[in-house]
Formats: structure tokens, sequence, C-alpha cells
């Protein structure tokens, strides 16, 4: 299966509707709140962020090698099932 | 703070912020319990810093750049929310948006500029 790895805020609804979608679906991920973290890590996300061409929009997802910034479940879905096959 | 300090407040954010959206095209969304939280987080983001940012933007030590995600947001990124027909947290719709669950974020790597 393909890594999870996901940026959030812990304000963000759309952060908590991402974590739910792949929480109901049983697949593992990695997480760290952006706001929760200190200014080391935050200014590692960022650069992270920026690097793969995001600004500081939230969530924040890696599936693979794949990047989706912002909550798309039809995306979450194909790129798992690329994955999966 | 209590629950209706926390009530109040989301009123007065609402109250504020109406007028402004309007005069831009948008409006509240009409999903109330997505309204509640994300005033929620700008109430208290009102309390701890002075400033409701987006909740869903990070802030930086970029004083700046933090500016540019202060709600309403809009005015800062309007090409891009008007493609989107939302705004990035999805507190304000287009005014001929009548179901935001028809909205997609577009990531600002994936926008491009007409």
């Amino acid at each position: 299966m393909k890594k999870v790895k996901m940026y959030t805020l812990s304000t963000c609804l759309w952060c908590k509707r991402t974590k739910s979608f792949f929480e109901e679906k049983k697949i593992p991920f990695e997480c760290v709140d952006y706001d929760k973290a200190d200014e080391v890590e935050q200014e590692r996300i960022m650069a992270e962020m920026r690097k793969n061409g995001g600004g500081g929009s939230f969530p924040y997802v890696c599936i693979g090698e794949d990047v989706v910034q912002g909550y798309e479940p039809d995306e979450f879905e194909r790129l798992l099932d690329c994955k999966n096959k | 703070m209590n629950l209706t300090t926390l009530a109040a407040r989301k009123k007065a954010l609402r109250f504020l912020f109406e007028p402004v959206v309007d005069k831009l095209g948008y409006k509240f969304t009409p999903v109330e319990e997505d309204a509640d939280f994300l005033l929620e987080a700008e109430v208290s983001f009102e309390e701890k810093y002075g400033m409701p940012y987006c909740p869903c933007q990070a802030r930086t030590r970029d004083r700046a750049e933090n500016m540019k995600i202060v709600c309403p947001c809009i005015p800062f990124h309007r090409e891009h929310f008007d493609a989107m027909k939302r705004c990035w947290c999805g507190l304000f719709i287009h005014k001929d948006v009548s179901d935001p669950s028809t909205l997609k974020q577009i990531p600002p790597s994936k926008f491009r500029k007409p």
C-alpha cells in the first residue's frame, strides 16, 4: 500500500474531513498538525510544501509520490486505487 | 471564552463580514454546521492573535503574508477564489451558487490566472 502522509491544521474543516476519509477507509496515515508543530518543524513543512508548488493552503496530502492539496476525495480514491491494482 | 461570549463574537463576525463579501459577489455558505465550525476557529484566532485568520491557511513569520489570510481574504486571492466560486475554507461561496457541495478546492499550484 502506498504510504500516506499529510500536513493539516487543527482548525481546518477540510483537514478534518480528509482525516475522516482515510480513517473510514481504514487506510493508515501519518499526520502532522502544522499549527501544533514547533517553529523549526513549521519551517520545514512550509519549505516542503513550497518545493512541491504549494503555498500555505491545507490539507496537504502525499500519497506515495503524488501530492494532493485540498480535500479531493475523488483524487484520493484514484491515487489509492492505482496503487492497490 | 464562555459559550455566550463565543456566540456573540461569531454573530459579530457575521455582521462585519456579510456586507464586505456581498460587495465582492459572495455570501456565507448555507451549510450552517460548516459556517459555525469555521467561525468558531476564527473567533479563537481573534482572541489569541487579534485577527480572524483563515482556519485553513497557515500563518508564518511573514506578517505581510499573514495579512493576506485575514478573513474575509477574498480580495487577496480574487481570481483564484472566483475560479473555485468559493474561498479556500468555504466560509463564503459565490452568490450564484446554491449547493456548495458541488464546488472543489483548486490548489494554488494548479490555478492559472486567465
